[in-house]
């Protein structure tokens, strides 16, 4: 009787199955054979691609500096996107200016913000260092030692992405229901106490969504590294995508890229859902 | 003439309908009465054809309506939220099924102007239907529903969101349109008693998904065939006293003994149901009963009563004042109650009385 | 006292983070209007006081000496973005639909997996689909074309206008579609006739976002174009590489990021009536 109801969902559908299945089952065929410049095509080596990768410490390292950077980013954006939608969510005069500023880099080109921070990174002509130095810090190596440089892009992640968190928490925070706040304030509950035990309990779930989706976005970092550091100095802000790109693309490693690309998509996937089941469990239980 | 079959349908594991056969006949208005969740509306968007029933028939004078999807079947149906068109003009929306049926524009809008007018909305058509009260965005739907002049009309409860007054004129405003309208089965469904056994040539009985009585207003009224029929039909609610026959006498729960004499009848020995409407209580009696609660609307005062540890209800035609706490002493005219056997079914005593 | 001092920290913290958010743009702003002297003289940011006023990086955007011409990747850029947003929002809409008002089913798959199907390419890291994208384009003969650009973006933009139109149509009241049934329209007429007209909000968020994550990617348009086509990001990054004029660049940047950054009124007025909620949730 509703026959034609697959004319809404067919179309999108199988345009999505067409752009992403039949790549994503090509990748897991390519994921065993040794493409590569000088032997393009498919034959088929077994799993030597996947042995070679458990021994890849490049590799792995590039993993676990994937996940503690997307962990520290996406922790810092939330408690600086938490705290500002709290500071603009009312009482404060020229807020809806505050707001339009606040949400603006999330608008902005990731990669060309990231050749104007690479500008304002430079050691010698960029504007950071004298301000440093006026503040008494000191000039600093910014791109060219290691922690310096991871600490660069962490900076550029925040200020790029915390307006998001910032974006989704403010709509939380306007939506929620006014009468708790009177309940807690005609138990006169001061601003901590509501905040620990109306405000915060409440913004769960959106907090949940929130860093959920921060996470997802987060743990593709690139275009920031290609850019800002090209994963140097030496390898030491190298990503999983950044190395998989330099394998693929640059060295056209094309069975071993599949590899290293299809064991990427599984770590995430696995890592994702258990921490998406953990936040949930969390939330239920509060 | 629309005739419904067995029909039978189960949403989310709840029976909604169970074994429904109703017929309707051109030019008759049938309530259906039940309370919430009766199976009022599951019946009704089955015959619209918005749920599939999972047993059953559906036919319009012999034309089997199930396999025809909602867009094929001549229905109309006002619901109990004001749904119209956001988007259309009060004139355009009323318009709207004319045009889906390929009536010429010019000739729709006169109609639906028309429609309008016979609601009271003439002077809105160009506004939206968000920019008016709960009460006219209601008749717009009521217009868009009758300006298709479809053979089965559905309401569905369409006062209930409405206050009171607006309920009342409104009630009285559809019925002399509907009076103008011949040939249309119209379908009204209310949770209300009263409002069912003033409207309807005919009234349906529904609890729990079943039909349980179906027949003129009088005849339900007078004689509910059961104690859910009883329940549904009777407001405020009717008394429900335990009466036990034996062969050395009779006693009623809470009044004591009882003689044939004051039942007006003699039963079989067995366990009864004596199902009393409250008006049949009256002031002034043997039994002491204490105030629990009283309301007075209109000229008319309900009491809610403590007779023996059972509750009881009185409705008095004057206005009266009882003190919350009182004792008051009341009489019961069991004469006028209907006996229910120990399986809810009545026990008829020649004529019925109201 | 003690709240006079907690409304000072407050309008401090708050002030601190709009001179973090709006320095890396008077920073290109500056920059903009040097010449090659006014960048070597280190950090200044006061024309006329600290630096000698260019418009040499603003003319060579549009012809001048040190020619870097944007105007090709600048429209390449819009007619990609657009097109891929357009096809997106139409081919969502109409799936998120389909999903929030009939049911589906194959085998054990239900509305709720397909969904989540359609949403769940977003977890999926652009460099996985980079090499099969590649080979494919390739195979079909769209490698540095925008045809194969607008397809791929569509990958990228369809899971987004999903996400957003189901949220909103299920805040819909399904009594509006019911109504449409009843009085003769057929689900596609009722869609086209009754719940389009109505779903100007939803439209204009998954827009929005479709415009956004559209306009602002790099990495596809980086990985997959060459010579014939570039978008904007790629030949401003493209800039980065050479012996950097950054006062070019800056203009650039600034040309790229303006439009977009408009959009931040939009969503700010969406947010403060309230009509984000819904689509964020």
């Amino acid at each position: 009787m509703y026959r034609q109801k697959y004319l809404f969902l067919l179309p999108g559908l199988l345009v999505l199955v067409a752009i992403i299945l039949f790549p994503l089952l090509f990748t897991i065929r390519v994921s065993f054979s040794s493409w590569d410049v000088y032997n393009p095509g498919l034959n088929w080596i077994g799993g030597d691609n996947f042995t070679r990768l458990l021994a890849d410490s490049r590799y792995w390292q590039a993993l676990v500096r994937l996940s503690l950077l997307t962990l520290a980013t996406v922790t810092l954006q939330y408690v600086l996107g938490f705290g500002l939608a709290l500071l603009v969510w009312r009482d404060i005069a020229a807020r809806r200016l505050f707001r339009v500023l606040f949400l603006v880099p999330m608008m902005t080109t990731p990669v060309v913000m990231s050749v104007i921070w690479r500008t304002i990174f430079h050691e010698s002509l960029g504007p950071l260092n004298p301000i440093l130095d006026a503040l008494g810090i000191g000039a600093q190596p910014w791109l060219s030692q290691a922690g310096h440089a991871l600490a660069a892009v962490m900076i550029v992640e925040i200020w790029q992405w915390t307006p998001f968190m910032f974006l989704m928490l403010l709509a939380g925070l306007l939506s929620l229901p006014q009468e708790p706040y009177l309940a807690a304030r005609i138990d006169g509950a001061g601003p901590i106490r509501t905040f620990l035990s109306v405000t915060f309990p409440m913004m769960a779930a959106i907090s949940t969504g929130a860093i959920l989706i921060r996470l997802i976005e987060a743990s593709k970092l690139m275009e920031t590294i290609y850019v800002l550091t090209s994963g140097g100095p030496g390898t030491s802000t190298e990503t999983t995508s950044y190395y998989i790109y330099i394998r693929g693309m640059r060295d056209f490693q094309i069975g071993y890229s599949a590899a290293l690309s299809l064991t990427y998509l599984v770590v995430m996937i696995v890592s994702l859902t258990v921490i998406a089941k953990a936040l949930t469990r969390m939330v239920v239980k509060d | 003439m629309l005739e419904i079959r067995s029909l039978s349908l189960v949403q989310d594991g709840d029976t909604c309908l169970d074994d429904v056969s109703i017929r309707f006949e051109p030019g008759q208005l049938t309530t259906l009465l039940g309370r919430t969740l009766a199976g009022k509306t599951s019946l009704m968007r089955a015959i619209a054809g918005l749920v599939q029933p999972d047993a059953g028939s559906i036919a319009l004078d012999g034309t089997d309506w199930l396999g025809l999807p909602p867009w094929r079947r001549p229905v109309a149906m006002v619901t109990q939220q004001f749904i119209n068109y956001p988007h259309l003009s009060v004139l355009d929306n009323v318009a709207f099924p004319l045009l889906r049926r390929g009536v010429a524009r010019d000739e729709a809008r006169d109609r639906a102007r028309d429609m309008l007018g016979r609601v009271g909305l003439a002077d809105f058509t160009d506004r939206r239907p968000g920019r008016l009260s709960g009460g006219q965005q209601q008749r717009v739907a009521i217009a868009r529903a009758l300006v298709k002049k479809a053979p089965v009309l559905l309401l569905d409860e369409p006062f209930v969101n409405l206050d009171y007054k607006l309920r009342e004129g409104l009630r009285e405003e559809l019925i002399d349109i509907l009076t103008a309208e011949t040939g249309t089965m119209v379908v009204y469904a209310s949770t209300d008693p009263r409002e069912a056994l003033q409207m309807g040539d005919r009234v349906v009985l529904l609890s729990e998904g079943r039909v349980v009585q179906a027949g003129p207003p009088r005849t339900v009224y007078g004689a509910p065939v059961s104690v859910a029929a009883a329940q549904v039909v009777s407001d405020p609610p009717i008394n429900l006293l335990e009466l036990d026959v034996a062969e050395e006498g009779a006693e009623v729960t809470g009044l004591g003994a009882v003689t044939p004499a004051d039942l007006g009848r003699a039963l079989p020995p067995g366990r009864y149901t004596l199902g009393l409407r409250a008006h049949d209580l009256r002031l002034g009696g043997p039994h002491a009963a204490h105030v629990a609660l009283t309301e007075v609307s209109g000229s008319e005062t309900v009491t809610h009563l403590v007779l023996a540890g059972q509750n009881l209800v009185m409705l008095e035609r004057t206005v009266t004042e009882h003190a919350l706490g009182a004792t008051i002493g009341i009489g019961l005219d069991l004469t006028r109650a209907r006996v229910f056997d120990a399986t809810g079914t009545l026990v008829p005593n020649g004529a019925d009385h109201g | 006292m003690k709240h006079t001092s907690y409304l000072a920290l407050k309008y401090l913290v708050v002030l601190a983070w709009s001179a973090f958010v709006v320095f890396p743009f008077l920073w290109m702003l500056s920059t903009s209007f040097k010449s090659a002297n006014g960048v070597t003289g280190g950090a200044t940011w006061l024309p006329w006081l600290q630096y000698e006023p260019s418009t040499a990086g603003w003319s060579a955007l549009f012809g001048g000496p040190g020619g870097v011409n944007i105007l090709r990747p600048y429209l390449n850029s819009v007619i990609v973005t657009l097109s891929a947003s357009a096809l997106s929002l139409v081919l969502g809409t109409l799936a998120a639909y389909g999903l929030s008002r009939f049911t589906f089913r194959a085998g054990p798959v239900r509305n709720g997996d397909i969904t989540f199907f359609f949403i769940s390419q977003r977890i999926m890291p652009p460099i996985v689909l980079a090499i099969p994208f590649f080979l494919m384009l390739k195979t079909l003969g769209l490698l540095d074309t925008l045809t194969g650009l607008i397809l791929v973006y569509i990958a990228l933009l369809l899971p987004i206008a999903v996400w957003v139109m189901v949220d909103f149509f299920n805040s819909v009241p399904r009594g509006l579609d019911e109504m449409a049934w009843m009085d003769g329209c057929t689900p596609v007429v009722t869609f086209l006739r009754v719940i389009l007209p109505n779903a100007m909000p939803g439209l204009v968020v998954a827009g929005m976002f479709c415009l956004i994550f559209g306009w602002n990617d790099f990495f596809f348009a980086f990985t997959l174009t060459f010579t014939k086509v570039q978008l904007l990001p790629v030949s401003i990054v493209a800039l980065n590489s050479s012996v950097t004029p950054w006062w070019a660049l800056s203009a650039a940047a600034i040309v790229s990021v303006a439009p977009l950054a408009v959009l931040a009124f939009v969503v700010e007025r969406f947010l403060s009536r309230g009509g984000l909620a819904g689509a964020v949730r």
